[in-house]
């Protein structure tokens, strides 16, 4: 009885198996990048695109959910599958499939950049260069600005489609705050007067640190970054008066500095719960998304410092083993579309920054940018980008995180 | 005597204020849009977690059917797999029985994650990685242990003479297992299977790992909004998955009781 029962199972799973294998091996090895466009469009027509990336926005999910993927079903055909998954998550399942060989995966297309894209790109996680094969890429997008050739300092290579812009901003109440800081010293002054009311989430946070790099560039500059090395004591000498603000910074922070919250959304809530004067944002329209939702008060308002705030660019990739990549193709195509840059940079619908670059729209075309409405509390789009400064080279943030540790929450303890 | 009556009941209300009022601030709070200090009640109201949900774009409530029937099947799969091995180690003795109650908690004990890393690889080798039935399988892993655990105690206590005695009066394997050890044994199995579906269905991480977005359950959709702070919707989700919970366990409780009902022999 035993044997039968094993020998069953045995047998399940050498077809299930085999059945796998037969699946891939049944894929047909075109090269989608020899076909024209209206072919892959046409191959596109009835399948579907597993989109991975962030689930954690409410906006940006409906923005996805429902614009997005009604859209590709009218205009393209697609079925639009949104999967909600954490990018570290992502690249452990790809780094796995890569280790095994999958050649049929299940992602189409990865929302990413950064370190994250570097390590991908370096483990030959990502299909190759694909972005001159997009029409709206080739029409929209100036491919020789930085912000496309270049993500955080690691050249772009076309393995990646810009997706979005965003920019550091940090959000004060104009009910509650009459002074805006607009450097690192205002910034002081203004701890100083409101003694447990600010702080800032510890990096490695995301938004943590842009914010530490920002009072970096505040106070040393941004040029000699761009170019650096990773080497610790140089950069350890290069930002040592960022430092030194930050410890005379401590002490009025909330909590003493003894403790900071571990994440952006912590700080979120406690601005929105009045522990503390402002929090700080990654994402320049966030203040009005906030302000609808109702989770941030009415008077709420972005700031910038005067020396400009970091910017980058988030991008879209097709992983190296994308079961579907004629549609991934038309949909990054779409997403890279007036319509849907448009439709996105409305807070109503997320805020999110357009890629697009604004010489090579038309006049028609430019409008519709304008007349987007921008939501209370947000920076025009043209002050946003007068003072926008680059991100460093991602090999050189874990060591600014590094050196953030070792000096500014165990002093003094 | 009175008044230990008093104490009695003032600790009888205080632990099930205790227990009751966390479950009340998620209930406030999947509508609460701003709460700011210093009120004492939320400034503003709305229906953004329950509107969002319920939007069938979201597919939320296809995900809540395919989870309740992903960890359905599961408590059933975990039952049949444990109630054999509870058996043995709960009625018979043999060497080594000590260290095999040991190792059956070996999943609970070892870290999830140390181990799927390696699963995921045999999955996809086998074919089993990105499907329904890879998820059931590795969803087996960290249910079987609270499930035999559960039931060895039941097998402990009820001993095999019940059995025994069907056996000599003449009833065959079959039938003594359905009309003598099922219904001895199920307060017991009740119990486990409550537990077992509960963590199934919060399982997060082998879930993800092996269904590979394929496959998208509850927590799946809860997780990153609690990631990222918006309460409102994380308190949504778990109102949700809370609700579902107690609603299976119910619809179980009352399929168990209403069977033994009618030919009850022991069920009390």
């Amino acid at each position: 009885m035993k044997k039968i029962v094993t020998i069953a199972l045995l047998i399940c799973i050498f077809t299930l198996n085999l059945t796998a294998c037969s699946d891939s091996s049944n894929k047909e090895e075109e090269n989608v990048l020899e076909k024209n466009w209206e072919a892959i469009t046409e191959d596109a027509k009835g399948t579907t695109v597993n989109f991975y990336g962030w689930g954690g926005d409410q906006k940006t999910n409906s923005w996805l959910d429902n614009f997005v993927a009604r859209r590709l079903k009218e205009e393209y055909d697609i079925t639009f599958n949104r999967i909600p998954m954490n990018i570290d998550d992502i690249l452990n399942k790809l780094l796995g499939e890569k280790q095994v060989e999958v050649k049929n995966g299940t992602i189409d297309i990865v929302w990413i950049n950064g370190e994250n894209f570097y390590t991908a790109k370096k483990n030959d996680l990502l299909f190759g260069s694909f972005t001159d094969k997009l029409p709206n890429f080739k029409k929209y997008i100036d491919g020789d600005s930085l912000e496309v050739k270049y993500d955080f300092g690691f050249k772009v290579e076309g393995y990646e489609a810009p997706y979005g812009k965003a920019q550091f901003v940090m959000i004060y109440d104009k009910a509650k705050l009459n002074m805006v800081p607009r450097n690192h010293g205002e910034l002081l002054e203004m701890a100083k007067n409101n003694p447990g009311k600010f702080t800032y989430p510890a990096p490695p946070d995301f938004t943590g640190s842009a914010f530490v790099r920002n009072i970096i560039y505040d106070i040393v500059g941004h040029e000699k970054f761009l170019n650096m090395e990773a080497d610790k004591e140089k950069i350890e000498r290069e930002i040592a008066p960022a430092i030194e603000f930050l410890k005379e910074l401590k002490p009025y922070l909330w909590k003493e500095g003894k403790t900071y919250p571990s994440t952006n959304a912590q700080l979120d809530n406690m601005y929105s719960d009045n522990e503390v004067l402002m929090t700080m944002s990654y994402n320049p329209n966030y203040v009005s998304a906030k302000i609808q939702t109702g989770e941030f008060p009415k008077t709420s308002n972005a700031l910038i410092f005067d020396k400009g705030t970091i910017g980058n660019t988030h991008f879209l990739t097709i992983p190296y083993n994308a079961p579907n990549l004629d549609s991934a193709l038309v949909a990054i195509n779409f997403i890279l579309s007036v319509e849907a840059q448009s439709s996105k940079y409305d807070p109503e619908n997320w805020g999110d920054l357009p890629v697009l670059d604004n010489r090579k729209l038309n006049e028609e075309e430019k409008k519709i940018f304008e007349n987007v409405e921008l939501g209370k509390g947000t920076i025009a789009q043209d002050i946003l980008l007068d003072h926008r400064v680059p991100e460093m080279p991602a090999n050189i943030i874990p060591i600014i995180e590094e050196i953030w540790q070792e000096n500014i929450p165990v002093e003094g303890e | 005597m009175k008044k230990n009556n008093y104490i009695f009941k003032i600790t009888m209300y205080l632990l099930i204020f205790l227990l009751i009022s966390p479950l009340v601030i998620l209930v406030i709070w999947s509508f609460v849009r701003i709460w700011p200090w210093p009120n004492l009640l939320p400034r503003d109201y709305g229906l953004r977690g329950f509107k969002h949900v319920l939007d069938p774009s979201t597919k939320s409530l296809r995900v809540l059917f395919l989870s309740v029937g992903l960890s359905s099947l599961v408590t059933l799969c975990t039952l049949l797999i444990s109630i054999p091995a509870a058996k043995a180690l709960g009625v018979y003795e043999f060497r080594g029985k000590g260290f095999f109650k040991m190792l059956i908690l070996a999943p609970i004990i070892v870290p999830p994650v140390a181990v799927a890393m390696g699963i995921h690889i045999a999955f996809i080798k086998l074919g089993l990685a990105n499907t329904f039935l890879g998820v059931v399988f590795v969803h087996l892993v960290p249910c079987i242990p609270y499930a035999v655990r559960i039931l060895t105690n039941v097998f402990e206590i009820i001993g095999e003479s019940m059995e025994m005695q069907a056996r000599v009066l003449g009833a065959s394997p079959l039938q003594t297992f359905i009309k003598i050890t099922l219904p001895l044994m199920a307060p017991g199995l009740l119990s486990a299977g409550s537990l077992v579906f509960i963590v199934s269905l919060s399982q997060y991480f082998l879930t993800f790992l092996i269904g590979g977005g394929r496959i998208i359950t509850l927590p799946m959709l809860m997780f990153p909004y609690i990631q990222s702070g918006d309460r409102m919707m994380a308190s949504t989700y778990s109102i949700i998955f809370i609700v579902t919970a107690l609603i299976m366990l119910l619809i179980m409780e009352r399929i168990v009781r209403n069977y033994y009902k009618e030919q009850n022999y022991f069920y009390i």
